[in-house]
């Protein structure tokens, strides 16, 4: 409670002024220059005694005081093992905007700008944590789509209102709210004034996270000018092998109900338990009432009909476009990614012509051919890859094969007998077995839609546009026929339905897909992903539905659903029906960000995929 | 909020968190809170939470050999395999401080060498399965061929 009202306290008058500015996102910014003083540029160094014990030796575990967490976000904070950091690919998590400057060694500001017209473009922050560079973009660029990455530092733009540097932010990785477990999403967005006043700068920092606030969390810092620009500017990060032996796939957490530490801070500072669990109300002063006459505890705490009753509707901003049509977004080297058309596109394009990764949609199929012409003028669409057999993902099969044309006599294409009928259409066997029907019975997919290059064991190589392209079979994951296409020299991979950021992986059982299948292809991804720094770039990756990610992403899902497979087999172990296991919320701490109570793949449907897969009666 | 009171069991005065803990914490805040004050250079600044990592009311002690020793950023590592206290020979992964701290402290990558004899004594983890410490200290005792080694801090 100290913490949270210190957080409070220092920060009401600041929001009592600032609250009222407008928020602004897509407008055009002004030429204001600031008055004299009031410019940013400079070093910085922090002034740490406010929040001190959060900020430099680290918050304690389950101390969510003074942050208006949902029941969510509390569950993901409980169920999280500090062990958790230990692993590899967590090692170099770098703190999200909203949290980094609560711990930054020193940052410097400058002005970036037109070297013709000395406008400003873009006013930069260097913060020597994790070494991350922020660009707030000045000249009234739009903020990227929502089918775009994000990144550890979100995209900016920034303008003057008088005085004060205001930020808007979105575009944010999935981070933290506190670094003891509580999770900030990636529909995060984010509001900041800075103010100088003189050699000082204070920060206000207002994060709105639909996921896992209730209520927008307010912070403040404070900096001081640093003239003498020596001290620390790096802050490189290594992962290592920190635990031996832990097995493949394997992430540290705790079941519900089984954290041990859930009551250490609270005893720490003789408080209530309640008021160490957060949430909007121990934010305000009426909550010393509470903390004065707390409820009284359960004799079964952890009994399924105490567990929240909280929804946790989906709050997630929809990663597709609305205006019906086929967009385009550059992904790296060779490959393009089409989004609007079903499940998701991938396109290379080079030299020897046009390769594609799943067709969308059949409705949509001739969007698509228009969108690939306008991205490979005149070349030939030669190659189809379909990740799965689902309608989503091959529907424009039939069109896009007669779009294209199969060179017979390339290097890698010698073999391909039917070249006058138009692109080859490369699958794992399994795709094709499920599409097509013996000679003499009608099958539901048109044989024009079927894959003419079929494999059967886990791999397929070809070099195609001056690139090596691999194409993996993932065993009985989404499917029996997924596979993942890695594009070597681009370094980006398409993942099909294997990964998606849209909601819970559909396990289709009825098409010999299993939880573990899926699981060990999102390992066997994290395996072939490489980060460029601390876990932000390198490779780039294409989920079969939803916004272009990299390998951050790709961790958190895979963390996800091995969390949720863990608590769904201790409930099975336990003796729980499906029912049972369906009330006791086992993805409570996710909902908010992948949940559905109707359409595809609910919730309930996902939970009882999982059950079944794991043999549950 | 009453939902969430209802989930947990009041009882407060666990027996190993003391109010000795608490103000050990508010120290190191006045400390280096006062040294913020007069320094523009704080370097203190851990990427993960101590105190969600580790018992930092505990002390754990471990006498065995050097195996690796990793000196990096943001933490250096040593492992170290040596028994637990049921006697079953560990591999533990002992954090240190910055390359930065150490190289200021005096420790170099050529400070300990695989083969070492060391002890250490440090605060262990909370997970006990990872077999990790936090540094307070590490000894390598005098041989015939190599003077004695010792550190002793607090990692930052």
């Amino acid at each position: 409670m100290r913490d949270c009202c210190r957080i409070k306290n220092s920060s009401l008058l600041l929001v009592a002024a600032f609250i009222t500015l407008p928020v602004f996102g897509q407008g055009v910014v002004g030429e204001f220059v600031p008055d004299a003083g009031f410019d940013l540029s400079g070093n910085w160094n922090p002034l740490i005694h406010e929040d001190f014990l959060e900020r430099i030796p680290g918050p304690e575990l389950v101390n969510y005081s003074g942050i208006p967490i949902t029941a969510g976000a509390r569950l993901w904070g409980e169920s999280w093992n500090s062990s958790r950091l230990t692993m590899p690919e967590h090692q170099c998590q770098v703190h999200v905007s909203p949290y980094i400057y609560r711990g930054p060694l020193q940052m410097r500001f400058w002005d970036e700008k037109d070297p013709q017209s000395q406008k400003i473009i873009a006013i930069k922050n260097y913060i020597s944590t994790y070494e991350q560079t922020r660009t707030i973009w000045m000249d009234g660029r739009p903020h990227p789509p929502a089918w775009a990455a994000h990144t550890w530092m979100g995209f900016s733009t920034g303008k003057w209102d008088g005085n004060v540097f205001t930020v808007y932010t979105t575009h944010i990785k999935q981070g933290w709210l506190r670094r003891d477990g509580l999770p900030e999403s990636d529909q995060a967005t984010l509001i900041e004034h800075f103010m100088r006043h003189g050699n000082n700068l204070t920060h206000v920092n207002i994060v709105t996270d639909p996921v896992y606030l209730k209520e927008p969390l307010v912070k403040s810092e404070d900096f001081v000018l640093n003239v003498n620009a020596g001290g620390n500017w790096l802050y490189p990060c290594e992962e290592v092998e920190e635990v031996e032996g832990r097995p493949r796939g394997a992430v540290p957490n705790y079941l519900p109900g089984k954290n041990p530490f859930l009551t250490e801070y609270a005893n720490m500072y003789h408080l209530p338990l309640i008021a160490a669990l957060g949430g909007p109300d121990t934010m305000y002063p009426e909550f010393e009432k509470t903390i004065k006459n707390p409820p009284p505890a359960p004799t079964n705490p952890f009994a399924l009909a105490e567990i929240s009753p909280e929804p946790q509707k989906n709050m997630a901003l929809n990663p597709n476009p609305t205006d019906g049509e086929v967009h385009v977004l550059p992904v790296q080297g060779n490959i393009y990614m089409l989004v609007g058309a079903g499940g998701n596109i991938t396109v290379q394009v080079g030299d020897m012509g046009v390769l594609i990764v799943d067709t969308g949609l059949a409705q949509t199929a001739d969007k698509v051919i228009a969108a690939i012409h306008t991205l490979a003028p005149g070349k030939p669409l030669q190659y189809i890859i379909n990740t799965h057999v689902h309608a989503d993902h091959t529907g424009g099969n039939e069109k896009l094969r007669a779009a294209g044309v199969t060179i017979t006599g390339a290097n890698v294409t010698g073999d391909i007998a039917d070249a006058s009928k138009g692109a080859a259409i490369i699958a794992q066997q399994a795709v094709l077995d499920r599409m097509s029907e013996p000679s003499g019975t009608k099958s539901a997919v048109p044989a024009d839609a079927w894959p003419t290059d079929t494999f059967l064991g886990d791999r397929k190589t070809m070099f195609f546009n001056e690139e090596p392209v691999e194409i993996l079979h993932e065993k009985a994951a989404h499917t029996d026929g997924d596979s993942i296409v890695f594009f070597r020299h681009s370094d980006v991979i398409s993942t099909g339905d294997i990964f998606v950021t849209v909601g819970y992986p559909f396990i289709d059982l009825a098409r010999g897909g299993s939880i573990e299948g899926e699981l060990d292809a999102l390992n066997n991804l994290l395996d072939l992903a490489i980060s460029k720094h601390d876990e932000e770039g390198g490779t780039y990756i294409i989920p079969g539905h939803g916004r272009l990610c990299d390998r951050w992403e790709l961790i958190e899902y895979r963390d996800m659903v091995t969390i949720i497979r863990d608590r769904i087999r201790a409930d099975i172990k336990s003796g729980m029906t499906l029912d049972q296991i369906k009330a006791a919320r086992p993805t409570m701490d996710y909902d908010a960000r992948y949940g559905a109570d109707k359409g595809f793949n609910t919730t309930d449907e996902f939970v009882a995929s999982v059950y079944k897969s794991l043999g549950g009666k | 909020m009453q939902n969430l009171a209802g989930r947990y069991n009041m009882k407060f005065e666990s027996e190993k968190i003391t109010k000795g803990t608490s103000m050990k914490r508010t120290l190191l805040f006045l400390i280096v809170a006062a040294a913020s004050v007069l320094s523009t250079q704080i370097n203190v600044y851990a990427h993960h939470s101590f105190a969600a990592t580790y018992f930092e009311d505990q002390k754990q002690t471990i006498d065995g050999k050097l195996v690796q020793f990793l000196y990096r950023n943001p933490h250096s590592f040593v492992h170290v395999e040596a028994p637990d206290d049921k006697g079953v020979m560990q591999t533990w992964a002992v954090e240190w401080g910055a390359g930065g701290q150490l190289s200021r402290d005096g420790v170099t990558r050529e400070s300990l060498k695989p083969g070492d004899h060391v002890i250490v004594t440090g605060n262990p983890g909370r997970n006990p399965d990872d077999h990790r410490i936090r540094m307070q200290s590490i000894t390598r005792p005098a041989t015939a061929d190599a003077a004695e080694f010792s550190w002793k801090g607090v990692v930052q």
